[in-house]
């Protein structure tokens, strides 16, 4: 049933996003669409560590930004940047309205990427050699901040850090402080620069595959780590139609939940994750069988599928048909803080394009009645209601469901 | 129907004055009556000195609980958590856990055990870390403890900002209970003082000359850090029959504008008799929070900087703020409002004293 509150309809008026294959939806989505994923062999991204031996996505020619002396921007800061830039290229700066926007980025890399394993043993010393500027990025606030700053923006501002739940939850957070009024608008996403720390955090937890992961697979062998940053300008439909703005999708429904059951691991069963999919299609108002895709987390590693797919099995219960699910991780990676983000503006891209991307190098899929996984061929239908599942460490899930803006709304 | 007014209806914390349930007693916001303690976490170039939390066994505080595994973070997020729980005479066994959310706000994190993730890597190079520890210096690690200890199975929240993360988190897990996507909410905030955060406040210039030696504290000239936890519980007004330290009547935070004009917003009718106005990293006599709190209120409200002890909390600062404040003997039945001020921006709340 379509929401009819027009001054608590979330819409999406901008995306901005920088990925492997460039900056701009249009570049992602044409690398989506050409079915070449970005993954390279980490060893050719960090020569100097020939031990990495995973598979990673980076992103190439991320351009530099001055800030005062006093801090120096962490490449996450200016994945965020560019991608705020991107999501806001065609709104007018001066308005009132955009001033007091308020910013909630997602990050859990921040600033490790400029500090090394000589801040911990001597700190001071690596003050001395390094500067303090580069040690001020570690807070990941400061991708918020930097955000805000760049675009002067003086809203209300925070950071969101929830593991790999992180992207998605600054989104459903950010719906929360407008329907609290807390902003005219808010500028909502995550980023996640690449860095040694964490490619050898993940590597010692042996969740990496050396090879191109392979989401939803029988064979799959773990994730490969990509970077990113996307960021969504949402509004209430109400403001947005005030101001005559280009509302790309409406967000129907967000919701939040926690397994309580493992430090890392997911629910087995995915209880957790099913009752978050659940109370987001309750907020959407929306049936079992409205749902058109979902954008899965699908890291590739052999606990989180199966686990997903038996939330899905469990929230997609008594379908009429199953529900088309993709991981898109499969073309550049597990992008950590800012994936959540980034499969949100894939996921409106699909309501708006009615394109599905599906699952690469995905062959022998993990069984199931409720799931129809999608590979091969892009897939093309009409879709009104898609989908966006987060899940991260510390038993963390987020779902968000996205609509068409041309047909929900009175 | 009635706006849902959040309340709070249980303290805990692990602060400077020690693992406490519910206000700190003798805590006058005037005259701290700690003095910074001897750093001796790690070891120092001399004396050094910071409100430091001095070790105990969290599970002589709250039985049950295994910490061996855990950082100082997580394990004091587990027992303030704990001790807010049992403060507000909750009974979880009684309650739908899935609706109890947690949300948690840090400025720094697990930065204890990034450390230690660091050292390991320049022990025994990148592909030599420890497994056990990656996972656990994530921002939200502490708060998926309490989730799991507790089995709170609502949203699970990981909040920062520079200098106001406290107020955002209180002001998000009101928004959660605004919106019916929580009956209850854990606010937490802390952070743990390492050597690496204390080493960038020396390099830069910022401490007091009291962290150097060990004469009283009278005047900090200077920023003498601290480290701590403090959780709330949150709750709906008319959620049970129980006692109250406050209801949240609003909030405000931005990194701009004019506070002035924020504040007289949030006000609208009320006029609190004691305002904290608090500033984060540094002595608090100036700065945009401070302005209006002078500007607004006559002359009997008392303007109360924070204590020095409460400084050092950095970013999370706002819920030791608050329970300092509402540890004053002489503040029930007002109008209670925390400013605080950051290099940009600022924050307020405005709470309503049964």
């Amino acid at each position: 049933m379509p929401p009819t509150d027009v001054p608590k309809i979330i819409a999406v008026t901008g995306i901005g996003i920088v990925s492997p294959y460039g900056i701009g939806m249009a570049s992602l989505e044409a690398g989506l669409l050409s079915g070449i994923s970005r993954l390279v062999p980490a060893k050719n991204v960090y020569p100097e560590y020939p031990g990495f031996e995973g598979t990673t996505a980076p992103v190439s020619e991320l351009p530099h930004f001055a800030a005062d002396s006093s801090y120096r921007y962490s490449r996450s800061d200016r994945l965020a940047i560019v991608a705020a830039q991107d999501a806001v290229a065609d709104f007018d700066r001066r308005q009132a309205s955009f001033r007091d926007s308020g910013i909630v980025m997602a990050s859990t890399v921040a600033g490790l990427s400029e500090i090394d394993p000589g801040i911990a043993q001597d700190p001071a010393a690596w003050y001395r050699r390094h500067g303090l500027a580069r040690a001020s990025s570690y807070s990941v606030a400061r991708v918020a901040s930097s955000v805000g700053e760049h675009l002067a923006i003086r809203g209300p501002s925070c950071a969101v850090s929830v593991a790999c739940a992180s992207g998605a939850m600054a989104i459903a957070l950010a719906a929360n402080m407008l329907l609290d009024g807390a902003a005219p608008m808010v500028l909502a996403g995550g980023s996640d620069a690449l860095c040694p720390f964490t490619l050898s955090g993940f590597s010692a937890l042996q969740s990496l595959d050396p090879e191109p992961c392979r989401p939803f697979d029988q064979s799959r062998r773990g994730l490969n780590l990509g970077e990113a940053a996307a960021v969504l300008v949402l509004e209430t439909l109400a403001g947005a139609q005030a101001r005559g703005a280009n509302v790309l999708a409406l967000l129907r429904g967000w919701a939040m939940t926690n397994d309580a059951s493992h430090p890392t691991a997911p629910h087995k069963q995915g209880i957790g994750l099913a009752k978050c999919i659940n109370h987001a299609m309750e907020m959407a108002g929306c049936a079992v069988d409205e749902i058109g895709y979902v954008n899965a987390h699908g890291t590739g590693t052999p606990l989180n599928d199966i686990a997903e797919a038996n939330a899905y099995e469990l929230a997609f219960r008594g379908r009429r048909r199953p529900v088309p699910v993709s991981s898109t991780k499969s073309y550049f990676g597990h992008c950590l803080g800012s994936a959540g983000s980034v499969e949100a503006a894939i996921t409106i891209s699909a309501v708006r394009s009615g394109a599905i991307f599906p699952t690469l190098r995905l062959t022998h899929p993990i069984e199931s009645t409720t799931v129809d996984w999608v590979r091969g061929e892009v897939r093309r239908q009409p879709l009104s209601l898609a989908m966006s599942v987060s899940i991260g460490f510390g038993g963390s899930n987020a779902v968000l469901i996205f609509g068409n803006s041309g047909s929900a709304y009175p | 129907m009635k706006p849902i007014l959040p309340t709070i209806t249980g303290i805990g914390s692990v602060t400077p004055f020690g693992p406490l349930a519910g206000l700190i007693p003798h805590a006058p916001l005037e005259q701290p009556p700690l003095e910074p303690g001897p750093i001796t976490a790690w070891t120092t170039d001399g004396l050094r000195r910071a409100f430091v939390v001095k070790p105990f066994q969290p599970a002589s505080v709250v039985p049950g609980l295994k910490t061996r595994r855990l950082d100082r973070l997580s394990a004091w997020t587990l027992v303030a958590s704990s001790l807010a729980l049992q403060d507000a005479k909750i009974d979880l066994s009684q309650m739908d856990r899935s609706r109890v959310a947690v949300v948690f706000a840090t400025g720094f994190g697990c930065i204890e055990l990034t450390e230690s993730f660091y050292r390991s890597a320049a022990t025994n190079g990148w592909s030599g870390t420890d497994p056990i520890t990656f996972p656990e210096t994530l921002a939200n690690s502490p708060p998926g403890h309490v989730a799991l200890f507790h089995g709170l199975r609502g949203p699970n929240i990981t909040i920062s900002n520079r200098f106001f993360a406290g107020e955002c988190a209180l002001l998000q897990a009101a928004s959660l209970l605004r919106h019916g996507q929580a009956d209850m909410a854990v606010v937490i905030a802390g952070d743990t003082l390492t050597q690496t955060m204390y080493a960038w406040y020396e390099t830069a210039g910022l401490l007091s000359p009291a962290c150097y030696n060990a004469q009283p504290l009278t005047e900090p000239f200077g920023y003498v850090p601290s480290e701590g936890v403090v959780a709330l519980v949150l709750e709906p007004a008319a959620n049970r029959d129980v006692r109250s330290y406050g209801h949240l009547h609003a909030g405000r935070w931005a990194t701009g504008g004019d506070p002035l004009e924020s504040i007289y917003q949030m006000l609208g009718d009320s006029v609190p008799s004691l305002t904290i106005a608090a500033g984060n990293g540094g002595p608090c006599s100036s700065g945009p929070a401070n302005h209006p709190a002078g500007g607004i209120f006559s002359a009997e409200a008392a303007i109360v900087p924070a204590q020095p002890v409460a400084l050092g909390l950095t970013d999370t600062g706002a819920l030791f703020h608050l329970v300092l404040a509402l540890s004053k003997r002489d503040c029930r039945g007002n109008a209670l409002m925390l400013a605080t001020s950051g290099d940009r921006g600022f924050a307020a709340l405005l709470l309503e004293l049964p």
